[in-house]
């Protein structure tokens, strides 16, 4: 697997209040999900994620839409990332 | 099937796990000092020698594939195999060699001179509050009063669950703590986690080579070290090789403490790291008493020592735990002006203190990033007074996380 290539993306999800506890439940059974962020603000769980082609990233934000309770999505490529 | 667990929890289990294989280490190491002859100097060289020995083993074995992954790669998921070393890693690996020399001569020359080693040793735990110092310093960041508490409470804690009635309070011991030992850890501590934290070939550098090139680089350091002080020390180091099953038992166990520990390094900051490493006494102590009967360690403990003990225990186990609850992080959304460049301003907040990712992103934002701080109103408060001073951010978004979970 090539690394280097990877493609990286922040998927920014709203719930529906009440819903978040199963939505993480089956959040957490999708693969290639680097991480699982609960938050508190304008969104309620921030993925993010790390694909080797788009067409990754549109299956796995078709499984994200496809949980009971997800409200909304939001997709963030990255297209440069600095980190620790 | 890869596992994904809170990265918080994963923190504490990788250290308190590098904790209790240190506890055991400990106790071999106590019993190696005991019951073989060999001088402090010799000892030290001898089981860096033996220890890149073992350790090639270990990393060739963990290299097998398994699966399509080397074997390695389930204690430490970015392990691609043993590697050469990178361009990049070596001055970091000079620097974190030198401190593990330094540091290991000092504590070889302290194991040999007392028979229970937590005595003196305890005073090594100072370190937590050396890393703080350090971190505070790099970080232009007082820190906060809960950390201050927490180290102290930590610190204390541990030099209490160590220390004994009957043993001598030794100047010369403490001099060697305070300023050989603990220096030369933090220097250890500071760069093993830098190479942790660059990045090969994309992804995370893994704990296996990181810790066989650093044997490599202090096996060097020390037998310069071990030369100039005595040549005699050094043929005799050689010649205690003889004494192999015992050093290669000490230091393949030392392999994985080290393991565990770097990637915890890699996941939170030194001085925490250090703070939770800290319940090695905890776990040894129990170990000890349980070893006492079958192998020669000299053990004495009298009721109040023990009392004593206990309540230093509990105050290490209070002072992590109280260090545990003192993290924040949070995502900040970032909406640029535009006619900035976004490079400019990614090295921009990337300058402030803090900020562990940055990354330019194509949809509703330009800018992610991702911060941690002690406490979530000191934290908060310069984060964004720091953001506010950047010209070309229009407008930006705070979002605290509550509960994280990361794959491993």
């Amino acid at each position: 697997m090539d690394f280097i290539n990877m493609i990286k993306a922040y998927i920014l999800v709203l719930t529906y209040v009440g819903n978040l506890k199963t939505v993480l439940e089956e959040m957490r059974k999708i693969e290639n999900l680097e991480s699982i962020a609960v938050v508190a603000g304008d969104y309620d769980i921030i993925v993010k994620v790390e694909v080797e082609e788009l067409e990754d990233l549109m299956e796995i934000t078709n499984k994200i839409h496809s949980i009971k309770g997800v409200k909304r999505t939001n997709t963030q490529v990255i297209e440069k990332e600095i980190r620790e | 099937m890869r596992i994904r667990v809170r990265k918080k929890n994963l923190f504490y289990l990788l250290a308190i796990t590098s904790s209790v294989i240190g506890a055991v280490v400990t106790v071999i190491d106590t019993y190696i000092s005991l019951e073989y002859n060999i001088n402090p100097w010799s000892l030290c060289l001898v089981i860096f020698i033996a220890g890149i020995v073992i350790t090639f083993i270990l990393s060739v074995i963990l290299s097998i594939p398994i699966g399509g992954k080397p074997l390695g790669a389930r204690i430490d998921p970015s392990f691609p195999g043993l590697r050469l070393l990178r361009k990049e890693e070596v001055p970091y690996q000079i620097m974190a060699g030198m401190g593990n020399a330094v540091a290991t001569v000092g504590y070889f020359f302290i194991i040999s001179i007392y028979q229970d080693p937590s005595t003196i040793l305890s005073f090594f735990e100072v370190v937590i509050l050396y890393l703080l110092i350090t971190e505070s310093i790099a970080e232009k960041n007082a820190p906060s009063m809960a950390e201050v508490e927490s180290s102290i409470i930590v610190t204390f804690g541990a030099i209490m669950a160590s220390f004994s009635f009957t043993g001598e309070l030794n100047l010369k011991g403490l001099l060697i703590v305070f300023l050989v030992l603990n220096p030369a850890w933090v220097v250890f501590s500071i760069y093993q986690r830098k190479l942790k934290l660059l990045r090969i070939n994309g992804r995370h550098n893994d704990a296996i080579n990181i810790r066989f090139w650093n044997l490599f680089f202090t096996t060097i350091f020390t037998a310069i070290l071990v030369y100039f002080i005595d040549t005699k020390h050094f043929f005799a180091a050689i010649d205690a090789l003889k004494y192999w099953p015992i050093m290669f038992l000490s230091m393949g166990t030392t392999f994985f403490s080290y393991i565990f520990y770097i990637r915890a390094l890699g996941l939170g900051k030194a001085s925490v790291t250090q703070a939770v490493k800290s319940s090695t006494i905890i776990f040894s102590i129990p170990l000890s008493f349980l070893l006492a009967s079958y192998i020669p360690l000299s053990f004495y403990e009298s009721i109040p020592q023990l009392v004593i003990k206990v309540m230093g225990i509990i105050l290490v186990i209070m002072g992590v735990i109280s260090f545990a609850l003192t993290e924040v992080r949070a995502y900040i959304f970032i909406k640029a002006k535009t006619g900035h460049p976004s490079t400019d301003l990614i090295n921009d907040i990337w300058a402030i203190k803090g900020v562990t990712a940055v990354a330019a992103v194509a949809g509703r934002y330009d800018i992610i990033s991702k911060v941690r701080m002690r406490t979530l109103g000191k934290g908060y408060e310069r984060i964004i007074r720091e953001l506010e001073e950047i010209n070309g951010i229009e407008k930006f978004e705070w979002h605290s996380i509550l509960k994280e979970w990361e794959e491993i």
